[in-house]
């Protein structure tokens, strides 16, 4: 069973006073895969990473790496690599005897340690740059002796703390893009904490999202946007028009709720994320799959609503509409800046559509 | 008395209002201050020099011919045993200081803020309180029926002469001065990132590695400008000699004061007082110049 | 604390606290102690040796007349001269600023003792007898760097800019640093005061030279009595000292930043 995953958290918890908690934790992570911790500050994601490098200790459960219980070994003697957010490279060693120092400490015989330095400095891309030092390095770079300096050690898998988050936007999408594909290249088990969902989604297999110590939902990007669990997982990831709502009735194809709004929808499945309650729910309707049409216009279906546009957000690429429906209801509905949408202006009359398989009922 | 507040002060950044205008306003409110270390701080050391180049004579204090006989009495036996007991014992308490002050540097580097604000207390109060009483405290300590010997007759062993000896000495010296190596030392290894110590656990390195290869390298600077601080204020020492030890083991500031104010031979210990004050001084610049390029260095970091 | 330091190093620095702190608790138990002979531990409690020191002349003009006098004003004198020079350093920019102001901070470069010497020999030829002003001279000139260092940081601290502002609104420059800046200074003024008055408080270095039969501060006197084997009125008056000096680096704890005055 336990040859199936790589890395084991079985109800991990730390106290650190009866007021502040993490935990219980629980995720399994399989060889070779990218798995994110999400979250926003002070969800527990970094203590959970520390716990797992052996900087915390556990007040209860355990931690198996590769069947093996870890959180019983010193820090030292865990074979995990640790990337740190401010890449924690010395400032007095050149960039060879950073990548090199855990191979001193193994007393690996020179010749191999200088071929195998070498080896992760050319797969960082930085082959060359041995005998400087991290004051001549740039952001990027350091980054990339950091994660040499742990690759090097061939450890059995590889974290990172919030690596990207000290680089300016565009140096951190090419890094992201650049760690994507080493990882793929490397096979090597990563986990990766960011508070950045879009990081979260670009780089992984499977995302645990984790909120006030707890683990919110544990699943692909594709699952986690599409089919959030709950209201936090929902907002936390991408944009949202999130309305409470009840349960009015069921019909083919599916449930009708009705907002507090008054906006009926027709929502496709029976509503089982309501876990049975049929007034405190929440409805999920991303602001992309809201259909925007000029009156008269718009596809047939349960769901299709007259309003009108109360403001235009000019974003370049994007276009946001603040949308007021005749209801009452306001939503958001995000275009791309092309074809019709390009002509849309603040009160314009408008015809909104919602496809059934677009609408999430969450438990509030 | 820290070349760390010193260096820092230094290179902080002046943040002008006025600029230079025609009328100095800053010459206004400079000069009180300046005129007074003239006249008391420089004028008097000129007045040494002065002395120092004349004869001693015990009936006029001072003859009118210049020499250069005081500093060439210098190199007579007593005086360089004199120096060299002086210079030892300085180096002896600087030793000691780093053995005992580097652990407690590295405590109080790491300690979370209420211990460290205890700490801190704790190890600069007895700095302000005076030598005398301090020194006071280790005569009734060191003396034969003092606590150390209370101990050893406890154990049954025989009572030791501890006070007046030159390991006394040691001991006060070392009491006393002991804050002054742990600051600087304190503040450069407060400058560590607990990061790198944490990468270096993480990279296989058990703490006595990481000390050894990330901790002691990157303190350096610090522990070089504790050393030079501890040094040449011992060596220039007085009521902790003069009050533990004895008058034959004398170091050079029991010996300047007896030449002032009991043998009144005031050239001849004018040129020993400027030999000493020489020797403080460049280590004193030495201290700074090397905590302002080890601040430098790490700015460009 | 991240790491993991090895277990003997919270025990290791207990004991050298304890070294650091033991001759001044020997000094405040041997003076409630009713033995003559400076006996440690003390085997019972006597406000004896206290009403001893009120009681003794010299231990209190010591006091009182010359240590306390002098200190406090030392302070006030060093608060206004210091004051007065840190505003010229951080505030203007002039050619060489930098050398003045390590020319303003030499006197803690210097051995006190050596000073002490140096300015008895200068007093000596000039024919100056040793009085309390005499002291006091000696005393600011080791104090005022204290000053110096601690307005110095608390106008670094400061934005210039509110000066400016103040101008702006019609205050001319005298008034804009008297109503703004200086109360804005008053944490660092009151420590480098504070600081100011310990230094000279418990300057044994430069009394020792600068002292005379009429001027003797109590930290030479301790050390003549220490020397003559007095009896424990020595340790009732350090125990006065040390609870003074504590209190007030408490307070200077509080308001400042204690680490950058040593």
């Amino acid at each position: 069973m336990s040859e199936r995953y790589e890395l084991e958290i079985s109800g991990l918890v730390k106290r650190y006073s009866p007021q502040v908690t993490v935990g219980p934790i629980s995720f399994d992570v399989r060889p070779g895969e990218f798995f994110s911790l999400l979250g926003p500050s002070g969800c527990g994601k970094t203590t959970t990473l520390r716990c797992i490098a052996g900087f915390e200790s556990l007040s209860e459960g355990s931690i198996r790496l590769a069947g093996e219980r870890l959180d019983d070994k010193p820090p030292h003697r865990r074979d995990v690599g640790l990337v740190f957010q401010n890449y924690a490279l010395f400032p007095h060693l050149s960039v060879f005897d950073n990548i090199a120092f855990g191979l001193r400490l193994r007393r690996v015989a020179k010749p191999e340690m200088r071929e195998r330095v070498a080896l992760a400095l050319r797969l960082v891309e930085l082959a060359g740059l041995g005998e400087r030092f991290p004051a001549q390095l740039s952001g990027g770079q350091q980054q990339r002796v950091a994660i040499a300096r742990s690759l090097v050690l061939e450890p059995q898998i590889l974290m990172f703390d919030e690596p990207l988050s000290n680089l300016d936007l565009k140096l951190r999408i090419q890094m992201r893009d650049e760690l994507r594909s080493l990882q793929r290249r490397l096979g090597k088990t990563s986990i990766y904490v960011t508070h950045d969902q879009t990081e979260a989604l670009a780089l992984s297999d499977r995302i645990a999202v984790l909120s006030h110590g707890h683990i919110e939902q544990i699943g692909t990007p594709a699952e986690i946007y599409e089919k959030p669990a709950t209201a936090f997982v929902a907002e936390f990831i991408g944009s949202s028009n999130l309305f409470p709502a009840r349960i009015v009735g069921y019909a083919t194809p599916g449930t009708i709720v009705e907002t507090e709004a008054g906006m009926r929808l027709c929502c496709a499945g029976n509503g089982e994320a309501a876990n049975g309650e049929q007034r405190g729910i929440a409805v999920l309707l991303r602001p992309e799959r809201v259909q925007v049409h000029a009156p008269g216009n718009g596809a047939a279906g349960p769901n299709r609503f007259p309003g009108r546009i109360a403001e235009v957000i000019y974003l370049g690429e994007d276009l946001h509409l603040g949308l007021e429906l005749d209801c009452g209801q306001r939503l958001r509905a995000a275009l791309k800046n092309a074809n019709a949408a390009r002509g849309f202006a603040a009160m314009q009359p408008v015809e909104i559509v919602v496809d059934p398989g677009d609408i999430r009922i969450l438990s509030r | 008395m820290s070349i760390q507040a010193t260096s820092a002060s230094l290179a902080a950044e002046p943040r002008p209002t006025y600029g230079a205008k025609a009328r100095p306003v800053w010459a206004l409110l400079a000069s009180p201050y300046a005129l007074f270390l003239l006249v008391l701080l420089i004028v008097p050391f000129a007045n040494v020099a002065f002395f120092s180049v004349h004869s001693y004579s015990p009936t006029k204090i001072l003859l009118p011919e210049l020499t250069f006989d005081n500093y060439r009495k210098l190199f007579d036996l007593y005086y360089l045993r004199l120096f060299g007991r002086t210079l030892r014992l300085g180096l002896i308490t600087t030793v000691v200081c780093v053995l005992l002050g580097y652990p407690l540097a590295y405590f109080l580097a790491r300690a979370r803020p209420r211990v460290l604000a205890i700490g801190l207390f704790l190890l600069i109060m007895p700095l302000m309180v005076s030598t005398v009483i301090r020194v006071f405290g280790w005569i009734v300590i060191l003396g034969r029926k003092g606590l150390v010997n209370q101990a050893l007759v406890g154990l049954g062993l025989e009572p030791v002469k501890l006070l007046y000896t030159e390991t006394a000495v040691v001991i006060g010296l070392v009491n006393i001065f002991l804050p002054f190596m742990v600051l600087p030392l304190m503040a450069s290894i407060e400058r560590i990132p607990p990061s790198l110590e944490e990468a270096a656990q993480n990279l296989g390195a058990t703490w006595h590695q990481t000390f050894a290869r990330v901790i002691l390298p990157l303190s350096v600077p610090g522990l070089i400008s504790g050393c030079l601080l501890v040094y040449s204020i011992s060596i220039s020492a007085f009521v902790t000699p003069a009050l533990l030890g004895n008058s034959r083991e004398r170091m050079a500031a029991q010996q300047i004061y007896d030449e002032v104010l009991v043998s009144f031979n005031w050239p001849s210990a004018s040129s020993l007082a400027l030999a000493l004050v020489a020797l403080t001084l460049v280590l004193m610049f030495w201290a700074l110049f090397a905590t302002r390029r080890a601040g430098r260095r790490e700015r460009a970091a | 604390m991240s790491g993991r330091a090895p277990a003997a190093l919270l025990p290791f620095v207990v004991l050298v606290y304890i070294g650091l702190l033991a001759p001044l608790v020997v000094v405040v138990a041997i003076s409630f102690g009713p033995s003559e002979a400076f006996e440690f531990p003390p085997r019972g409690f006597t406000l004896h040796w206290f009403s001893e020191f009120f009681a003794s002349k010299s231990f209190v003009d010591s006091f009182f007349r010359v240590s306390l006098m002098v200190g406090v004003l030392a302070a006030v004198l060093a608060t206004l001269l210091g004051t007065a020079a840190a505003v010229a350093l951080v505030r203007f920019r002039f050619f060489g600023r930098e050398a003045l102001e390590t020319f303003f901070l030499l006197p803690l470069l210097v051995p006190e003792i050596l000073l002490g010497a140096a300015l008895y020999l200068l007093y000596a030829r000039l024919s100056v007898q040793a009085s309390i002003w005499t002291l006091l001279w000696g005393h600011l000139v080791i104090c005022t760097p204290y000053v110096i260092r601690s307005v110095t940081a608390g106008l670094i601290g400061m934005d210039p800019r509110l000066e400016e502002a103040a101008m702006s609104l019609g205050a001319t420059r005298l008034q804009a640093f008297f109503r703004v800046s200086l109360p804005l200074l008053r944490s660092s003024l009151l420590s480098g005061a504070i600081f100011a008055f310990i230094i000279s408080f418990s300057d044994i270095n430069l009394a020792l030279f600068l002292s005379g039969p009429e001027s003797t501060s109590l930290p030479v006197h301790l050390f003549s009595q220490i020397q003559w084997q007095g009896d424990p009125t020595i340790a009732a008056a350090s125990s006065l000292q040390i609870v003074i000096i504590g209190t007030l680096i408490l307070v200077v704890q509080r308001i400042f930043r204690l680490r950058l005055m040593v």
